[in-house]
């Protein structure tokens, strides 16, 4: 074996088939664990705060779908071919650099009790001003969805442009000389040969927002009392703070076979698109 | 300790259970003690070294759920830390069950004996009849005043439940808040674990230790104690993250409850003891056996029980117990010596000390954060936290805590 190879199994397989091993343990993180099966798995499913984490880090997937994939392919078709689109790209760029902590921490400073927002909308004696946006549940998930949109548009954004730039010049001008303008060509010649882009959009933004974690950790810990967990933060409070390193590793597993499968599914779903050459018609893979 | 939402962020108080100080040895030539904010161990690591030349390195986190992974990993390791800060209760009892932890029996004995620490306090260090780990300090619990707000209203320190309540109307009446509350890690517990062990504290700790239930009747009045004065419109904001020395220096809140560690954190917002503020015992619904139930937190440094340096650990660890180096503690942070013989930092403070530690009218108990085991403590947090952030029915908040109790005694018995 070589080195690569050494290093994939220590640093890949080994922590991937020990967690598995977890999961099938009573690990308080100290004591010797003790084989209990599939009992944490039973436990997982049978928590009501498992269920609603599993609810919100759906609402993630489909929240990061529509607001930082939709935005993001809208600043890039909009901006695309103008002449300071630079100029108008840059300040949805810039939030990428920052980590999803800094974000976090951001965000909490306006949208907590009494926050900049609450101040701000009482200032102009709007409404809202009271309203308690980390608190209240789907509220919480749906604030902190556009707080992460607004780092995350900007890159998906970037992405889309690239594509368009990649797109033949001769097909759009044939379509133009044809009569097609506007939102008609976007959907019937655009939005088909920008599907590389897509691709890799959607796949990145999907696997992105299943696990996520550092943005609610940052900013309601999953709470008031767990109604605004994902899987990632369910997974951490789990094994760190309740010592419950089986359940935890369970959870893992679980979030793991979701991601990968979610992957899968959709990155074959595609590429087999892409193979009938833009067809249209969808082969199952 | 002082640890609440936005995760590591310092909302209040000096921090203390989440950015915990691992202390390494590493022989007597070494004097690498950093000094950090809210613990400041500069001057106890000169004077450890001019007392019995011992010094420290330390090495800090800042994340407890870090710390604690570290701490349970390593110790089985050869980069097990030397000596270490920790929680008593159901935490420690974890550690001693594996032998992870060295016995400091002989230690305790000396210091009984030179009555630098109280029996009481010794309880809360003995599993199975044998001591582990020594106080860095012991804090107790009161509730801090705001002498202003009081003075502004004509109101006195209350002595009975009542007469408080009847001050927080007041209070009210004027549009102060009369508490201060906060939910989350670490402080949602706060409020169930007064009103709890001030109306019946064998309840407390016998839910503490399996054999009771949250939800037995005596839990549900409780709550629902707690819900009146959350509909009163007794608590600040538990959502706000605005510091909680902040809005007791701008008058925003007339009373917090906290240990006797605060007054640290009141120093750096510049309130003075004495002027600015006072604290009074936290008055019992129903008193124990006539005695006032007291909420009493330790911050224990142990000593791994197979370390390089454990002779040298031990060492330092009957030093730190020694009025020297209680006085020196309090000093630099401010604190109330739990050695009688050791000088407190302020008289205020020691007047409060000397008034709970009378065994005649109060009677002590472990604080809810160090007697709950780990899994219970998270779901009370979290439900705690639902309760106060939509107060109502509190059945299926205790039904939620109860939940993992029973699934924690069912295999911790």
């Amino acid at each position: 074996m070589g080195p690569g190879v050494v290093l994939v199994l220590l640093a890949m397989y080994i922590p991937v088939v020990y967690t598995m091993y977890l999961s099938l343990t009573d690990s308080n993180g100290l004591d010797t664990p003790r084989f209990v099966g599939f009992q944490n798995y039973v436990t997982m499913f049978s928590d009501p705060s498992f269920l609603v984490s599993l609810m919100n880090t759906a609402i993630w997937v489909v929240g990061t779908l529509i607001i930082p994939v939709g935005v993001g392919l809208l600043v890039a078709y909009l901006s695309f071919g103008l002449k300071w689109a630079g100029i108008f790209r840059i300040p949805f760029l810039i939030p990428y650099a920052l980590s999803g902590v800094a974000i976090g921490v951001v965000f909490n400073f306006i949208l907590q009790n009494g926050g900049a927002l609450s101040q701000a909308l009482a200032f102009l004696h709007l409404p809202g001003a009271h309203t308690h946006w980390l608190e209240v549940a789907p509220l919480n998930t749906i604030v902190m969805i556009l707080a992460s949109s607004w780092q995350g548009i900007g890159v998906n954004a970037l992405l889309f442009i690239v594509g368009l730039q990649s797109i033949p010049k001769e097909p759009l001008e044939a379509a133009r000389i044809d009569g097609a303008n506007g939102w008609r060509l976007f959907t019937s010649m655009i939005w088909p040969l920008l599907r590389p882009s897509t691709t890799i959009v959607v796949g990145l933004s999907i696997v992105n927002s299943l696990k996520t974690f550092d943005i609610v950790e940052t900013m309601t810990q999953g709470g008031p009392n767990r109604v605004s967990e994902t899987l990632g933060v369910t997974m951490y409070t789990d094994t760190f703070q309740s010592s419950q390193y089986g359940l935890g590793a369970a959870v893992a597993i679980f979030l793991t076979i979701v991601t990968v499968a979610a992957s899968v599914l959709y990155l074959r779903r595609q590429l087999a698109i892409g193979d009938s050459s833009g067809s249209g018609k969808v082969t199952e893979a | 300790m002082a640890r609440c939402r936005g995760g590591d962020d310092s909302s209040d108080g000096r921090p203390r259970r989440l950015l915990i100080q691992l202390i390494r040895w590493l022989g007597q030539q070494h004097a690498q003690l950093r000094r950090r904010q809210g613990w400041n161990y500069g001057p106890l690591s000169s004077a450890a070294k001019k007392d019995v030349d011992v010094s420290l390195k330390t090495s800090t986190y800042s994340n407890e759920n870090q710390f604690q992974a570290f701490v349970k990993q390593s110790l089985r390791t050869p980069k097990a830390p030397d000596i270490f800060t920790w929680h008593t209760g159901a935490q420690l009892e974890q550690l001693v069950s594996q032998g992870l932890v060295a016995d400091t029996s002989s230690v305790w004995k000396e210091a009984v004996a030179n009555k630098w620490v109280s029996p009481s306090i010794e309880k809360m260090f003995t599993i199975k009849g044998k001591q582990y780990c020594v106080p860095l300090e012991v804090d107790y619990w009161g509730m801090y005043y705001n002498k202003a707000i009081f003075q502004k209203y004509n109101l006195t320190p209350p002595t009975t439940w009542s007469e408080m309540l009847s001050d927080a109307a007041t209070l009210k009446s004027h549009g102060v808040v009369p508490f201060y509350s906060q939910d989350g890690n670490p402080w949602a517990f706060v409020y169930y674990m007064l009103i709890m062990a001030g109306t019946d504290l064998n309840e407390y700790n016998a839910i503490n230790d399996g054999k009771a239930s949250y939800t037995d009747p005596q839990v549900k009045s409780v709550m629902d104690t707690w819900l009146s004065m959350l509909q009163k419109g007794y608590f600040s904001d538990p959502g706000s993250t605005t510091p909680s020395q902040t809005v007791f220096k701008d008058g925003d809140v007339a009373m917090q409850p906290f240990g006797t560690w605060y007054p640290g954190t009141l120093a750096k917002v510049g309130m003075k003891p004495g002027s600015d503020w006072g604290i009074f015992p936290i008055p019992a619904i129903k008193a124990q056996d006539g005695k006032t139930p007291v909420a009493v937190e330790t911050a224990p440094v142990c000593v791994t029980a197979k370390g390089a340096n454990k002779a040298a650990a031990l060492k330092y660890s009957k030093w730190l117990m020694s009025p020297a180096a209680q006085s020196t503690w309090s000093k630099a942070q401010g604190i109330l010596p739990y050695n009688p013989k050791a000088k407190a930092a302020n008289s205020t403070l020691q007047g409060f000390g000397q008034q709970v530690t009378d065994a005649s009218k109060y009677t002590t108990y472990l604080r809810y954060y160090e007697a709950a085991p780990a899994p219970v403590l998270t779901a009370a947090l979290n439900n705690f936290t639902g309760f106060m952030t939509s107060p109502g029915d509190p059945t299926k908040y205790l039904q939620g805590i109860q939940s993992a109790s029973s699934q924690y005694w069912a295999s911790n018995k």
